[in-house]
């Protein structure tokens, strides 16, 4: 039977892996993901989980050691916070070109200058272009059912991609949730057991990854790019069957709260949209027409569905928690997808972001009604002040 | 748990005719005429057989032999980083362990054997290498050692020899004798930081017998192993592509490379002259050692004299001169 428990988002995380069957782990330590491994190391220990525990030297190694061992036909786990997601950086390309469906958690860490341990999500975010899936989880739950979903549709013959599990490193990671648990057969049904089509095997001898010449290299770059047109119609297959067999009610990818008569609404993803619900309650409260997007995959971006739910408000506040230094729009990265994605929209709205839960710092309901304010002025006036606004450091325009 | 352990003997050959003629390197590769690691390559492929898989970091290795629908490997290779040869394998390793105990793969643990460049071992494949070594793999990683960078175009690695000529230590009026820097130890490396590993040895293209059945032991003997074997390279080394052989045969003669096993502690040695040729021998024939002073050359037969009292650094190894009086 099925059952609810209290769990952190690390300590969710471990038990989907161990759902999973996941084959081979490899781990290193650095905050906040760390809980997640250590949990998974007293599973191995306790004979609960029967997978090959390997401690890299490195997140390099987390992920080289994952790539040999998908390709020899493993079902495989890993993740790393911060700096370092970055290590291993040269890792991503390579695993997404082989097309292995490596899995790496993610709980977000502020990037040095030295020493910031908060949540941010620009350890991740840098790392969007390198041919995995990525999304984030808003509570334990989320985070416990994002892993089992990413290995179903990364695994899926027509993807093969590997996947970035991402989760805010303390308000998910650390901060105990409600997680029902379910039974193992439902987790059997949902996750069949990874077939890859041409594992490393001394049987049937093949070369993988040999050196190509520029004109080949075009054909496996348009092959993994169209390998993410397909994405969505098996998320949204694999989204059907997990609401089916685990009674949950998730949109594949933009989850709309209040947004039914909504003239403004935060677009955000993970951790702090709990919070802007809160907010959102208070506001309406109040009389302000107010409501929330949530992304659920920012790759692949799902760019109609976004165009679709934002093009009905007025003005959208992209809630960023990550930088683009000298970007378009001067702040984070998600407002440039938002606005791109409305480009061809037949009715755009205001936008404008928010740079807010910076440094890892709690973004308060007071930050909130401050951002909804600048949206309110900006319906008000017909347009917004400005691309960006560092939340707490600026007044209204 | 269970750990797959492999039960195959590969057993060793005492004649260059009793070789077994199955080729798993095969020819249709694009490395240069007389290529010192290309040679090893055929002769460990042979000695390993077909149950095997090859991972093969960036390097000569890589870029000259691995062209897409051409490759010359006719048992599973697959490409690392030049940075993470020893993880892959690791990972490739303990996929095979587990799948094995879980009844998801019938057959016998395969040979896995890392094929790295010295770059990939000893360089910027340290890390991953030694890790391999200190977790256990059951898995073979060799160092082709060439002594350069060669295929970006011959820029001095860590085992490159004092007084070489690369592009990287160009020899010049500052610095007359090139590279200034004495080279790492590899096998010592990891004879001397891991204790999971019971057997290391050195090999060279000039000793085929020798070098196929190192290559056979070290794939017999459970947990990790290590071979360091001499690849010379016509062209990061200037001489003439037929020659090679007989330049790898020099380094032994000489005492610039060693032949020995390493195994549970104690050394052997094979091929051992009775009495050695002076370093010149070996430096003569190769021209990035062309530039080299009366004073550099005595400066490396000093080298080569202290390193053959005993294997590992010699504690009387010459230092680099400070810039000033080099």
């Amino acid at each position: 039977m099925a059952k609810e428990v209290t769990l952190s988002g690390c300590a969710a995380a471990a038990q989907a892996v161990k759902m999973a069957k996941v084959d081979v782990i490899c781990s290193y330590p650095i905050r906040p993901y760390t809980a997640a491994m250590m949990e998974l190391a007293k599973m191995v220990a306790n004979g609960e989980l029967d997978a090959e525990f390997i401690h890299g030297e490195g997140e390099h190694a987390q992920l080289s050691v994952c790539y040999g061992a998908s390709a020899a036909g493993a079902r495989t786990f890993t993740g790393s916070s911060g700096v370092g997601v970055t290590y291993a950086f040269e890792t991503y390309s390579p695993i997404s070109g082989a097309r292995l469906p490596v899995q790496m958690m993610i709980a977000d860490r502020t990037l040095d200058p030295p020493g910031d341990f908060g949540s941010e999500h620009t350890d991740a975010m840098s790392c969007r272009d390198q041919g995995w899936l990525m999304g984030w989880a808003e509570t334990p739950q989320e985070a416990f059912d994002n892993h089992l979903i990413n290995y179903r549709v990364g695994e899926d013959p027509r993807v093969m991609l590997p996947q970035f599990v991402c989760q805010d490193g303390y308000f998910v990671s650390h901060l105990p949730g409600k997680v029902t648990l379910p039974d193992q057969s439902q987790v059997d049904e949902f996750l069949p057991p990874y077939k890859p089509p041409h594992a490393l095997d001394t049987k049937k001898p093949v070369s993988h990854g040999p050196q190509i010449r520029p004109d080949q290299g075009v054909i496996m770059d348009l092959q993994r790019a169209q390998a993410f047109l397909d994405v969505p119609k098996v998320i949204r297959g694999a989204i059907d069957d997990f609401n089916r067999i685990f009674g949950r009610r998730y949109s594949p990818f933009v989850e709309e709260y209040q947004t039914d008569d909504a003239d403004v609404v935060f677009f955000i993803q993970g951790a702090h949209a709990l919070t802007a619900r809160h907010a959102i309650k208070h506001l309406r409260g109040k009389g302000l027409k107010i409501g929330l997007v949530k992304l659920r995959f920012v790759r692949p971006f799902p760019t109609e569905e976004v165009a679709e739910a934002l093009s009905k408000f007025k003005a959208v506040g992209v809630v960023e928690t990550s930088t683009s230094y000298g970007g378009a729009m001067r702040g984070g990265n998600l407002l440039h997808e938002v606005r791109a994605a409305l480009y061809d929209a037949p009715k755009r709205p205001l936008t404008t972001s928010f740079m807010a839960g910076m440094g890892g710092e709690v973004i308060p309901l007071q930050e909130f009604y401050w951002m909804a304010e600048v949206l309110a002025k900006a319906v008000k006036d017909g347009r917004v002040g400005k691309y960006v606004y560092w939340v707490g450091f600026e007044q209204a325009a | 748990m269970a750990v797959a352990v492999k039960t195959q003997t590969l057993s060793p050959i005492k004649k260059i005719r009793s070789v077994p003629t199955e080729e798993y390197y095969v020819p249709g590769h694009r490395t240069c005429a007389g290529c010192g690691p290309a040679l090893q390559y055929k002769l460990v492929a042979k000695a390993a057989g077909p149950n095997t898989i090859f991972i093969g970091p960036t390097g000569c290795m890589y870029v000259a032999n691995s062209s897409y629908l051409c490759t010359p490997y006719a048992v599973p290779w697959i490409h690392a980083q030049i940075t993470n040869g020893g993880a892959v394998a690791s990972g490739i390793e303990a996929a095979y362990q587990v799948l094995i105990r879980k009844g998801k793969w019938e057959g016998e643990l395969p040979n896995v054997i890392v094929m790295a460049g010295d770059g990939g071992s000893v360089d910027i494949g340290l890390q991953a290498m030694s890790a391999m070594m200190y977790r256990g793999h059951d898995a073979l990683f060799i160092c082709y050692d060439n002594e350069a960078y060669a295929n970006t175009g011959i820029q001095t690695s860590p085992t490159t020899p004092y007084g070489g000529n690369t592009t990287f230590t160009p020899p010049g009026p500052a610095i007359p004798e090139g590279k200034r820097l004495f080279p790492k130890d590899p096998p010592q490396l990891v004879i001397g930081g891991h204790p999971a590993v019971k057997y290391v040895a050195t090999a060279s293209v000039a000793y085929p017998v020798d070098l196929i059945n190192k290559v056979r032991k070290a794939l017999n003997v459970p947990g990790p192993t290590f071979l360091h074997i001499h690849a010379p390279c016509p062209k990061g080394w200037k001489f003439d592509e037929s020659k090679t052989v007989e330049v790898a045969k020099l380094a032994i003669q000489t005492g610039m490379w060693v032949l020995y096993e390493w195994e549970n502690g104690e050394f052997k040695y094979q091929h051992k002259p009775k009495e050695y040729k002076p370093v010149r021998e070996y430096l003569k024939v190769q021209n990035r050692f062309a530039h080299l002073t009366e004073a550099h050359i005595a400066k490396m037969q000093a080298f080569v004299d202290a390193k053959l009292k005993a294997p590992g650094i010699p504690v009387e190894i010459p230092v680099p001169p400070p810039r000033a009086t080099a």
